[in-house]
């Protein structure tokens, strides 16, 4: 026993990963993902490896599901029952526009048309009292028009609910009742904190996933029960931790970002190992690039999530890890626009046809034919020699693009083209990462870049050069540290609460007293979920400036004072905004309590393998966009690098699914964890 | 080997020149983030009033912050620049100079848009310069945040610092700075925000002082032209489709909000000539003695570039090259060319107006690319008072967001705030009943707003608020005698409305003024909605039924203006 077993579900591929805690060895699969059955891809992956499904554990899971029914509007037949008078709030909205000269600017519609967006009256005052009883007599109408309408899934969200849910629960359990079989939920039951919008919209989209979500997780733990699985199947949250199957069910809006949470894991969990206290972890696939911060080996985590993104799509209430995304990866398409200037991105050639170096028909240049023409990535050695690249069409296809651009002809237009390529797909995630960073309040200087997906590595040392970050960090098999990361990640039940409060010494009873009933509840879930291990609790406070609206995170400790929460506040203020106020009294608006329970999970150094023996390096011309020229480099495989090993640069460190670059101005050895660790240098 | 470094090609590629121009919007961009992470006060770093931009040596724009405001298209920065060019002529301007200017004549805008900068050297040449210009909380005059309804003089509304130097050679001058710090009511968030701008001016000039070293001064001036080049290319090539002719529009304010009843004539007149698009605001009522004024930067210039941006280049970046072919006809002594003594605190009143009129003018021929006109006014709305005897005074901001128009092909979006807002938000009615001592007791989408078309206009919104305490609601509404218009045979939205619903029984009109509220007072206020774009009788009957459904439009007006009945 005792097998622990990480699927994630990714656009292309369904990858496994496999930790036996007795042998201390992993195994990785990936095979292509199945769309008319996701189960399929999952059954083949487990034919496809040595395990004796008996001996599972857990399996972990990752899934798109919940952000690809939403984005694509594919749910329930959904109503929405509210506070008369308030049935707008989900068209409304905040009104703000993002783009702010589009006369067609408009956001996308609510999940819930008007007609289906039922009134009752009640009202809750905003400290909780009741101002006005639930009408029952209306709500039994409501029933019946629900029923008329064959609606299948039931939000509930009223004013002030978050402060004294009764009536929501009053409604919610007579609509269960009234009508079995319908997907019910209301808002407080998701989030107890306030701006009606906000939670009307999460209670909008988890009743709309909620149907699909309780199939799809059944049918999945059946078919897994059907290949001798006795474990159990528990699902990968939005905020880092894994969550029970019932708990998905009757929460499947925390799997939102249940898909690219796992890198940022296994980032967090690195940063521990290596005692560094801030990385940046920097994913780069096909289609995007992400990227999240992490402190003394903790992620960000944030509390609204922009569904569809923040310009046009809706807010979800919940923890999700604090991860930027933006439309550049190895398959961003390189184009002149219509003002004669190059774009990189978003458009993405996928894996079908993909870049034209794959030679499946692909005819636009992307960012990995760039690569390619710089000589960055072998052609015969992508996916160990399993995929041969085309270097003469890719170079091609960017002289047809670009050549007639340039008004004399250098031999090497290609080269400048590329170049510029990859400056402009670099410029774009460097900006995303200064969105993270320095919009937060860090300097990029402080922190390590830490690479993972097909691309970070090969893109690491020119984004930390550009951000100036002096460090950049590969861990082993970066094409699948995601699914790795799933298995480092333990149980987590997050849940807060809004109550403003002066926070002075007199408030502090209260809030811890408040803190025990949250961590009564959560220590309870967790026994009934993961069994009887110990439960790790941990309490933070929103805390702001009286009088303003933006809040900062800051940790409870139980013996603090005031006046240490004050001076914590100060510094997290200070560090964000560059001063404080003076003479100012600080209130805390909402608690945030925090509970894991461990989960089996591999040591980092299983990921360390033998290496294979030791062959001389070969050398290539490769091109620096840092020289701005070819340099010639000593090429590495990966696997015959033991740990210890160092060199300068400038280098190319080749594996399976990945390459890594080091400039010429940088060094870089083998760590005590496989990984590869470089210094930058302007 | 590397045709960047050839300097002998005229041109450059356009690798390199969009690179470049990556680079200063980035540059632009991380000075944003730096301003509104240090700035002070709410107004920095939640309204984002203030904006970023590199110029070069004679104040010609290169780009832009992506962020901020709309208002801030305008040249003011530009302006700025110019300004202390003249004014420096003979002094000179050295490499650690730090200027500021907020005066009348030049911004054109209320006194509190203060614009910053700070020159790029390239050795001992001045290539170009970093603004910042923010809104400063408090510059003194007779209210505090020094935006009065009843200013009639720009003396009454604050200090004025025509082109001074707030740093001489990289040292502070610390004459200005206790100059500033004496005539302010809020000197912590001021200082504290010029610290902030300082900040963001000499952060970006060091940047492209860094740029510019790494590409050398020739290919970063080549790349500038190429840069300007396509933008006016690109926008030429979209005025040159647009048939020559001459397009009028007009509407009218209701009045100049202090002294007169009579409504205030908005006229704009644009003239496409080949691939040229001029601009006559001739036709605009003569500069007001109430602060609705601005200057020909603040006022004409800004209206021109909005509705210019808002018909030719809804998307991506602006620089010099994208308004070259834009000109302007403005007399002085308008609404929006007033002289430098008129009050400017509520410059902005006619604003929304003018760009929507600039849109509305080119319908005929242009009707893809325009839409109805848009509820057009700030709905400014702030209700104060203290909870009780002993607490301190509340504010509570919340001014309207209202119907957009109908577009020839959709139903009029919103709602919004106006043309000249972007990125603000409402405040959600749980934090405003938890922070005030109010109750809304209803907040919807306002039933036949909407002006009736084959495509309906954008529906305002309806607020009732109930006073728990005796508290003062100021309000500033305008276009309710001329309301929002519909085109081509579209019908106008609804306008605004204000009244005051005494417990006591009794209704009160208050689009403009001081509403005294009583506790249990009621305040129902409405927003304008958008007009509606074509024939109602030609709007898809399944539109009109669903519109009914869910009650966007009532069964009385689906039958009286649109026909329809439910078989």
């Amino acid at each position: 026993m005792g097998v622990v077993m990480a699927v994630d579900i990714g656009g292309t591929f369904t990858d496994l990963v496999l930790f036996d805690p007795r042998l201390m060895s992993m195994q990785f699969v990936k095979r292509p993902t199945t769309y008319d059955d996701f189960g399929k891809a999952i059954v083949q992956c487990i034919e496809a490896i040595d395990v004796e499904m008996g001996d599972v554990l857990h399996v972990k899971h990752g899934t798109t599901l919940v952000i690809n029914a939403l984005l694509q509007r594919r749910g329930a037949k959904l109503a929405l029952v509210t506070t008369a008078g308030f049935r707008d709030v989900l068209e409304i909205g905040r009104g703000n526009r993002m783009k702010p000269f589009d006369l067609r600017f408009r956001r996308d519609p609510p999940l819930i048309s008007r007609e289906f967006r039922f009134e009752v009256d009640e009202r809750m005052s905003a400290s909780g009292e009741v101002l006005h009883a639930l009408d029952m007599g209306q709500l039994e109408d409501i029933a019946d028009r629900l029923q008329a309408h064959d609606i299948d899934a039931v939000a509930i969200s009223f004013l002030h609910a978050y402060k004294n849910p009764a009536h929501e629960q009053a409604a919610r359990d007579f609509l269960s009742a009234r009508l079995p079989g319908c997907y019910i939920c209301a808002g407080s039951d998701l989030s107890r904190e306030w701006h009606e919008y906000e939670r009307t919209a999460t209670a909008a989209a988890n009743a709309f996933v909620g149907p699909a979500v309780t199939g799809y997780v059944r049918r999945l733990d059946k078919t897994l029960a059907d290949h001798d699985f006795e474990g159990s199947l528990i699902l990968m949250g939005s905020h880092g931790g894994v969550i029970s199957q019932e708990r998905a069910c009757a929460e499947p809006i925390a799997l939102v970002e249940s898909g690219p949470v796992g890198g940022c894991i296994g980032a967090a969990a690195f940063g521990r190992r290596l005692g560094l206290e801030s990385l940046i972890c920097f994913d780069m696939g096909g289609t995007t690039a992400k990227c999240a911060l992490i402190h003394d080996g903790e992620y960000d985590v944030e509390t609204t999530y922009y569904v569809g993104g923040e310009a046009t799509g809706f807010p979800i209430r919940g923890n999700v890890v604090d991860i930027l995304e933006v439309g550049v990866g190895g398959g961003s398409i390189a184009f002149l626009g219509d003002d004669g200037r190059l774009n990189v991105g978003p458009k993405s050639a996928g894996s079908s046809p993909g870049p034209i170096c794959y030679d499946r028909g692909g005819t636009e240049p992307s960012v990995t034919d760039a690569n390619l023409v710089l000589s960055r990535i072998n052609p015969a050695g992508f996916l160990n020699g399993d995929m041969p690249l085309n270097l003469r069409r890719a170079r091609e296809g960017v002289n047809e693009t670009f050549g007639g651009y340039f008004t004399e002809g250098p031999d090497d237009i290609h080269t400048i083209a590329a170049a510029g390529i990859l400056e402009l797909a670099n410029l774009t995630m460097a900006t995303a990462i200064k969105q993270i960073s320095i919009a937060r309040g860090h300097d990029p200087r402080d922190f390590a870049l830490f690479c993972i997906g097909g691309g970070g590595p090969l893109h690491g040392v020119d984004l930390a050069r550009e951000l100036h970050i002096p460090k950049v960090i590969i861990p082993p098999e970066p094409g699948n540290f995601s699914a790795i990361g799933m298995l480092m990640a333990d149980a987590k039940i997050v849940s807060s609460r809004t109550d403003v409060m002066v926070l002075d010494d007199a408030a502090l009873p209260r809030i811890h007293a408040l803190f025990c009933e949250l961590e009564d509840k959560t220590r309870a879930s967790l026994q009934t979920e993961f069994g009887g291990q110990e439960c790790l609790l941990e309490r933070q406070l929103e805390v702001r400036y009286q009088g303003q609206k933006h809040v900062m995170k800051i940790a409870l400790q139980p013996d603090d004072t005031s006046k240490m929460l004050f001076a914590r506040f100060e510094t997290a203020y200070r560090r964000r905004y560059g001063h404080n106020h003076q003479n100012s009294k600080i209130e805390a608006v909402s608690l945030i309590s925090t509970g894991w329970s461990e989960i089996k999970k591999p040591q980092l150094e299983t990921l360390v393998a033998e290496p294979v023996e030791v062959q001389k390096a070969l050398r290539r011309s490769v091109y620096s966009l840092s020289a701005r020229q070819h340099v010639d480099a000593a090429v590495y495989d990966r696997y015959a690098l033991p740990v210890g090993f160092s060199a300068s640069g400038p280098a190319l460190i080749e594996e399976y699914g990945s390459t890594t670059f080091v400039g010429e101005r940088d060094t870089f050895q083998i760590g005590h964890f496989g990984e590869i660790e470089i210094e930058c240098h302007l | 080997m590397n045709v960047i470094s050839d300097m002998d090609m005229f041109t450059l590629d356009p690798i390199t020149v969009e690179v470049i121009r990556r680079r200063l919007v980035a540059i632009a961009d991380g000075v944003d983030l730096n301003v509104s992470r240090t700035a002070f006060s709410p107004y920095i770093y939640e309204y984002k009033d203030y904006a970023v931009a590199i110029v070069d040596a004679e104040g010609a724009l290169i780009c832009q912050c992506t962020g901020g405001i709309p208002i801030f298209v305008a040249d003011v920065m530009s302006a700025a620049v110019r300004d202390g060019l003249e004014i420096y002529a003979d002094e000179g301007i050295e490499r650690g100079d730090v200027i500021i200017t907020n005066y009348s004549g030049t911004l054109g805008q209320h006194l509190n848009n203060v614009a910053m900068y700070t020159p790029i050297f390239s050795e001992t040449t001045i290539i170009g310069f970093m603004v910042v210009v923010m809104h400063w909380v408090d510059v003194g005059g007779k209210q505090i945040g020094s935006i009065s309804l009843d200013a009639t003089e720009i003396f009454q509304e604050g200090i004025q610092f025509r082109s001074v130097k707030l740093h001489r050679r990289g040292i502070r001058v610390e004459d200005i700075y206790r100059i500033i710090q004496y005539n302010t009511r809020l000197p912590t968030s001021v200082m504290g925000d010029i610290e902030s701008q300082v900040g963001g001016c000499l952060m970006g000039r060091d940047e492209v002082e860094g740029l510019i070293a790494r590409y050398g001064v020739s290919i970063y001036r080549r790349a500038i032209q190429a840069i300007w080049t396509n933008s006016e290319t690109a926008v030429r090539k979209a005025i040159a489709a647009i048939p020559d002719g001459e397009y009028r529009a007009e509407t009218f304010l209701d009045n100049d909000g202090l002294t007169s009843d009579e409504p205030l004539r908005l006229a704009v007149r644009v003239i496409i000539a080949g691939d040229e698009f001029t601009l006559d605001l001739s036709g605009v009522a003569p500069q007001a003695i109430s602060p609705i004024n601005s200057g020909v930067s603040g006022g004409g210039q800004t209206v021109a570039r909005l509705g210019f941006r808002y018909l030719l280049v809804p998307d991506g970046d602006v620089n010099e090259g994208t308004f070259r072919p834009l000109r302007l006809v403005l007399p002085p002594g308008t609404l929006v060319s007033a002289d430098d003594k008129a009050p400017m605190g509520s410059y902005n009143v006619p604003l929304p107006s003018l760009v929507d009129l600039i849109i509305k003018a080119l319908t005929a021929v242009l009707p893809d690319r325009t839409a109805a006109g848009h509820f057009g006014t700030f709905s400014t709305l702030s209700i104060t008072g203290k909870r009780d005897k002993s607490s301190a005074l509340f504010q509570c901001h919340d001014s309207g967001f209202g119907g957009w128009g109908a577009l020839s092909d959709a139903d009029g979006p919103g709602p919004f705030r106006t043309m000249c807002h972007g990125d603000t938000r409402l405040i959600p009615i749980e934090v405003q009943e938890a922070t005030y001592p109010l109750i809304i007791e209803e907040f919807g989408l306002r039933q036949d707003s909407g002006g009736a078309g084959k495509h309906r206009g954008g529906l305002g919104l309806k607020r009732v608020y109930k006073a728990l305490g005796p508290c003062t609601a100021r309000t500033r509404f305008d276009r309710t005698k001329f309301p929002p218009w519909g085109l081509n045979g579209g019908h106008s939205g609804a306008p605004g409305s204000v009244e005051v619903h005494a417990s006591t029984g009794g209704k009160t009109d208050g689009l403009r003024g001081n509403l005294m509220l009583k506790e249990g007072d009621r305040l129902v206020v409405c927003t304008g909605g958008g007009g509606g774009f074509g024939d109602p009788a030609q709007r898809d009957r399944g539109a009109v039924r669903n519109d009914v459904e869910r009650g966007y439009v009532s069964e009385e007006a689906a039958r009286d203006v649109y026909g329809f009945t439910r078989s």
